[in-house]
């Protein structure tokens, strides 16, 4: 099994650092590329959340991003220490409106659920933890 | 990110080139209202071309949402092409594709896209 973990600061301009870790780890374990287009588009959303709603005046919490891979599947978990929230719980969009009333907010995670093959969510410690898991097809 | 800009006749031809991620958005999406809005000489159909477009974020769709919007307030026809296969997947999963033409290629969205009334 293949581990790999970084932490950095919810910060939008941290993302890069997190790409960057998903990337050498997603050529580490031979992840083909449509999967690895998949969990770097969780991993944006899944952080960037975390940004915009986790942070409170001058404390931004501090997200880990660990990677697994194991013969069947590749597991991401994004765990922070900010406010509760589970993302889970946001309604999902309405995929079927027209132009006119079509929303943006909640679809990165519907996106996110659509392309994993599992997502969980807890609270464990004081900090929330969100598990994404997609079946290696390699 | 870098965006080509090609203008044939009547239609303007947008290819972005690289990741349209949270980052990218906003400057993405400015530079399609200034195509689709506003003053100044416009094109009767804005067709982006996704040959280069290697990634797009629930951001990205957004600017997309709002472009899509503009070019329906201005009366400009507005399609998608030659999308890679992982971006033609989050179009489709999120419904984009049913809001917004999506085409295989530039020649298949010229011959599909009624040129607007602007």
């Amino acid at each position: 099994m293949t581990t790999r973990c970084t932490a950095v600061p919810a910060d939008a301009a941290q993302l890069t650092v997190l790409m960057r870790s998903l990337q050498e780890f997603a050529i580490a374990v031979a992840l083909d590329a449509s999967q690895a287009r998949s969990f770097e588009l969780a991993l944006e959303e899944i952080f960037m959340n975390i940004v915009m709603h986790g942070s409170r005046p001058g404390i931004a919490p501090r997200v880990e991003v660990s990677l697994h891979r194991d013969a069947e599947s590749v597991t991401m978990i994004v765990e922070d220490d900010g406010p509760q929230f589970d993302p889970l719980s946001l309604p999902p969009p309405d995929v079927t409106a027209s132009l006119a009333d079509r929303k943006v907010g909640g679809l990165g995670v519907f996106l996110v659920r659509k392309m994993m093959d599992s997502v969980s969510y807890a609270r464990i410690a004081g900090r929330n933890q969100l598990r994404m898991s997609k079946r290696f097809d390699g | 990110m870098n965006l080509r800009i090609e203008a044939t006749g009547n239609v303007t031809y947008v290819a972005p080139v690289g990741r349209l991620d949270f980052d990218a958005a906003p400057g993405f999406q400015e530079a399609l209202e200034r195509l689709l809005g506003g003053a100044g000489e416009r094109s009767a159909a804005v067709i982006i071309d996704g040959t280069a477009l290697e990634y797009v974020s629930s951001a990205g769709l957004r600017a997309f949402l709002l472009a899509a919007r503009a070019a329906q307030r201005s009366g400009i026809a507005f399609a998608l092409c030659a999308l890679q296969p992982a971006v033609r997947e989050v179009f489709e999963l999120s419904g984009f594709s049913r809001i917004i033409p999506v085409h295989t290629d530039r020649a298949s969205a010229l011959a599909q896209t009624p040129p607007g009334r602007a």
